[in-house]
């Protein structure tokens, strides 16, 4: 649970790390190896290798770029959002203490 | 932490992670080699084999993927540390 003491995930960059690795591998192998007459790699099956393990991650740089570029301003707003007072009641009785006070 | 626990932690990670990349490997192998008509139960010859070399090609697959992730993720640390920086303090 992040936040807590504890209960948090020891290393989870390397984690993460670890888990891209073996989604990659699972994917390329997918997509680039169709040829089990052999137990070697083939010429063409390598060329594909390369190409599919850069374009991941380059890819993933381009993400991670996204991410960092956009998440902020979301999580500003929604902290605005939190700060604002909540709009009208209709006919409940008001809360007997808000958060903040 | 000290650094003992930490190599531990990695250490079980990394069997984690092995767990994980045999399950990816059987399923794609058995999707590979192991058309589902199921009429009998006995793996036919070609079955055997392509599950063999389906099981060499994906850890030589993996060995490099390994290799190339490595090479090219010294490039994202940086990313790494620009994203834990904006996300991390919000």
């Amino acid at each position: 649970v992040p936040g807590v003491p504890g209960t948090e995930q020891p290393l989870p960059q390397l984690k993460d790390f670890l888990l891209v690795y073996n989604r990659m591998t699972e994917l390329c192998f997918r997509h680039c190896v169709s040829n089990l007459n052999y137990r070697l790699l083939t010429g063409q099956e390598e060329r594909c290798l390369e190409g599919c393990a850069g374009k991941l991650v380059h890819a993933n740089h381009r993400l991670v770029r996204a991410y960092v570029g956009t998440m902020p301003s979301i999580l500003q707003r929604r902290a605005q959002q939190l700060q604002e007072p909540p709009p009208a009641a209709s006919t409940d009785p008001p809360a007997a203490s808000g958060p903040g006070e | 932490m000290d650094p003992l626990r930490a190599q531990q932690l990695a250490a079980e990670l990394e069997v984690d992670m092995m767990a994980d990349m045999y399950n990816r490997m059987t399923q794609a192998c058995h999707r590979k080699c192991v058309p589902p008509h199921y009429k009998e139960a006995e793996l036919s010859k070609g079955e055997s084999i392509c599950l063999d070399r389906c099981v060499a090609k994906y850890l030589e697959v993996h060995e490099r993927m390994g290799k190339k992730l490595t090479e090219l993720s010294l490039q994202d640390e940086e990313l790494l540390k620009r994203m834990q920086q904006s996300t991390g303090t919000a």
